[in-house]
């Protein structure tokens, strides 16, 4: 008796054991035709990556700005005056409260700007 | 040996009913023959096991044969994928100028084959396919199919469009097969540097062939296929940018002169890195002209392949074999009054001043004599000597595969030196005259220019010593005067400091030099204290235009555009111009007494 349970309970447990390679198995093929899938889709982004930087490319083309931007900017060829280097720059100039600087003329600067004591132009507080 | 089911046919024939009586002679004799074929009897054995091995011998030799004759036959038996991986085009690495920006690409297309074998009704299949392919042509067509061969081409590289309609027709033996077609995106722009392929995407011309002799690409090694994810782009040392400007200027200045044709370069002088480099009339890479044609020879490689009379260019060469022999100095004073003589033949000065000239005015000038009594004082072995190791007698090959020899006069008098040292009688190509100059002015180191990226460190370890500092830096000094107060004047660019030299050589037609037709060329450097970019333009045949004066000289044509063309490249060279002159810039000659200032010295 003890016998037979035991050979029923090693049947099943191969049956089972079996039962559960197989699907190892049909998922380990499923997951290997993904890879393919995902490998082709893969090369095919990359074609079409391919394809558009040498469409950007050809779009960017020096020429091709060129003619276009004759066409259709009203804009002027660069002259070397224009370049400065950032060095060149003047510094910027200390900015000017404006209003302030009329609110004195008219007489009413002290109690706008109290704590700053200092009349004429204010610097702009930041 | 299968001798267990036989026994028993006779025994069923035998329980069968009793036969009729004309029949049992012949149903004995077929169960004695029966009997007698499957009954084992020892001595009859022997022979049954000869026979047997005599079959396995026979069936052994033909095997033996037919391997003999696989083995001989030179052509291999050639299945789908071997055959397609021989025709299909390989991939080729990208190319991609010196920022970085695409000049030749892959793009992945799919081509139409067929397999003739498996073709069954060939007719029908040349029918079909040129119903929806029209610029394929029938009879070829038919042809190709008609042969024995596993594999054939019905049409390269189709559109998406006709690659539906073909897989449509359905026909069996006619399939597709994804391969590379080369595109370069930029169209002209620097072509002549690119080149292009053929439609098997091997290399025809320029660096495209290049990679091919490398041996990086070859597409073809049998049995082995180039991964196109393992090819490194190659980085040309092109700027697209620059060479774009090139192009525009040279073209613009082409139909300003009505010249026959125009060529330029950019050069790095310290790195002998090609920035740019331009011939005109071009071609589209993307539709390559077919160069064995006569009406494409117009389209060469000028700069690489054409060889010139340079003319006073090489006025810079001779001054500087002069200086550097010690015969002369700048201080030195060269005799000018009157032409020179020798033999039968006169040198005259194009812009003759008829008085004793120093050597800063000689160059200035632009004066033959001068610069021919300098050549006379160094001789000729000298003069041979110092254009050897300038490099200006020998091919110069770069790494691209058009190159030139130089036409050097078999006999080489008294009177060759002299009408070489100003550019006459001696042609080379223009690239040579540019690696030169560029030796000249970069400090006296001899580099061989380079179409891929190279650094400053590796430039100065393949260099060699050619003249001394002095003399380069005698060679600068001269060619900034000349811009200030020269020739070169159109081409001095307010706040980059140019140096310049101009060359107008006579045409020779039919034997003669011709007054009329002429072959300019303008060099220019930038900045002239310590230049980094050396500028060459050249004109073939340029015509004067209205408000010149009438003049085709090279200052007017190839020296206005080169002036163009520096204000545009040197912003896009990352150069922004300069809001002082430099202060020191001939530090050498300033020891030796002759002023700082270049710009003083044509007054004197």
């Amino acid at each position: 008796m003890m016998w037979r349970i035991l050979h029923i309970l090693a049947i099943g447990a191969v049956i089972a054991s079996a039962a559960y390679v197989y699907s190892v198995k049909y998922q380990a093929i499923y997951a290997s035709e993904q890879v393919v899938k995902t490998r082709h889709a893969i090369a095919k982004e990359r074609d079409a990556v391919n394809v558009l930087r040498a469409e950007y490319a050809h779009l960017i083309r020096p020429d091709r700005l060129q003619a276009l931007a004759d066409k259709l900017l009203d804009t002027q060829p660069l002259a070397l005056n224009q370049i400065v280097k950032a060095g060149d720059l003047p510094l910027p100039a200390a900015k000017v409260d404006s209003i302030g600087r009329k609110l004195e003329a008219l007489g009413l600067g002290q109690s706008s700007t109290p704590s700053a004591g200092v009349t004429g132009a204010t610097p702009a507080l930041r | 040996m299968s001798e267990s089911p036989e026994p028993r046919q006779p025994s069923v024939n035998a329980a069968s009913p009793p036969p009729p009586p004309s029949r049992p002679s012949l149903l004995l004799r077929l169960k004695a023959f029966l009997g007698a074929l499957v009954s084992t009897r020892l001595d009859k054995s022997g022979g049954r096991i000869r026979q047997l091995a005599l079959i396995l011998c026979l069936a052994y030799a033909g095997i033996g044969a037919k391997l003999i004759k696989l083995g001989l036959s030179s052509e291999p038996p050639q299945t789908l994928k071997v055959a397609v991986d021989q025709a299909a085009s390989g991939a080729r690495p990208d190319l991609l100028d010196r920022n970085g920006q695409v000049l030749a690409t892959d793009v992945r297309t799919l081509s139409v084959f067929a397999e003739p074998r498996r073709i069954i009704d060939k007719d029908e299949a040349v029918e079909l396919i040129t119903a929806v392919l029209p610029d394929v042509d029938a009879k070829e067509l038919r042809e190709r199919l008609s042969s024995k061969k596993g594999f054939v081409w019905v049409k390269r590289q189709v559109t998406p469009k006709e690659q539906q309609e073909i897989f449509h027709l359905g026909l069996p033996g006619v399939g597709f097969v994804p391969e590379n077609k080369r595109v370069y995106p930029n169209g002209p722009i620097g072509a002549h540097v690119i080149g292009f392929v053929d439609k098997d995407n091997i290399g025809i011309a320029g660096m495209e062939k290049y990679l091919d002799q490398q041996s990086l690409t070859d597409p073809h090694v049998a049995g082995f296929t180039v991964d196109p994810d393992s090819l490194k782009p190659v980085r040309l040392s092109l700027d697209l940018k620059a060479t774009h400007a090139l192009r525009d200027e040279l073209k613009a200045g082409l139909e300003k002169y009505q010249a026959k044709a125009g060529a330029g370069a950019i050069i790095d002088v310290n790195t002998g890195e090609i920035i740019a480099l331009e011939s005109l009339p071009d071609y589209d890479p993307n539709d390559p002209p077919d160069m064995t044609k006569e009406s494409s020879k117009d389209k060469i490689n000028r700069i690489n392949v054409g060889v010139y009379e340079m003319g006073s260019t090489f006025k810079a060469i001779s001054i500087s074999m002069a200086l550097e022999s010690g015969k002369v100095n700048l201080g030195s004073r060269i005799d000018a009054r009157d032409s020179l003589r020798y033999g039968r033949f006169t040198i005259h000065d194009f812009h003759a001043t008829h008085r004793v000239l120093t050597v800063p005015e000689v160059f200035t000038h632009s004066s033959n004599i001068g610069t021919a009594r300098m050549a006379l004082m160094v001789g000729v072995q000298g003069h041979q000597a110092f254009l050897k190791k300038m490099g200006q007698l020998d091919r110069l090959r770069t790494e691209l595969p058009e190159s030139a020899e130089p036409l050097v006069p078999k006999r080489w008098t008294e009177l060759n030196t002299m009408t070489i040292a100003f550019g006459q009688g001696l042609n080379v190509a223009p690239i040579q005259a540019l690696m030169a100059v560029a030796a000249l002015v970069n400090g006296g180191h001899m580099i061989v220019p380079t179409f891929l990226t190279r650094n400053e460190a590796d430039a100065m370890a393949s260099s060699h010593r050619v003249v001394s500092e002095q003399t380069s830096e005698s060679m600068r000094y001269l060619m900034r005067s000349n811009a200030t107060h020269g020739s070169a004047s159109f081409a001095n660019i307010e706040g980059y400091y140019v140096g310049g030299k101009t060359g107008t050589a006579d045409k020779i037609i039919h034997g003669h030099y011709s007054q009329d037709k002429v072959f300019t060329t303008f060099m220019a450097i930038t900045p002239a204290d310590k230049p980094k970019y050396l500028y060459m333009v050249l004109y073939d045949q340029p015509q004067a235009v209205a408000g010149d004066g009438g003049y085709h000289t090279a200052a007017h044509n190839a020296g206005r555009v080169a002036g163009l063309l520096i204000r545009r490249v040197q912003p896009l060279e990352g150069v922004p111009p300069a809001s002082q002159f430099p202060t020191q810039p001939f530090p050498l000659l300033a020891k030796l007494g002759y002023g700082y200032d270049a710009d003083k010295v044509g007054k004197e």
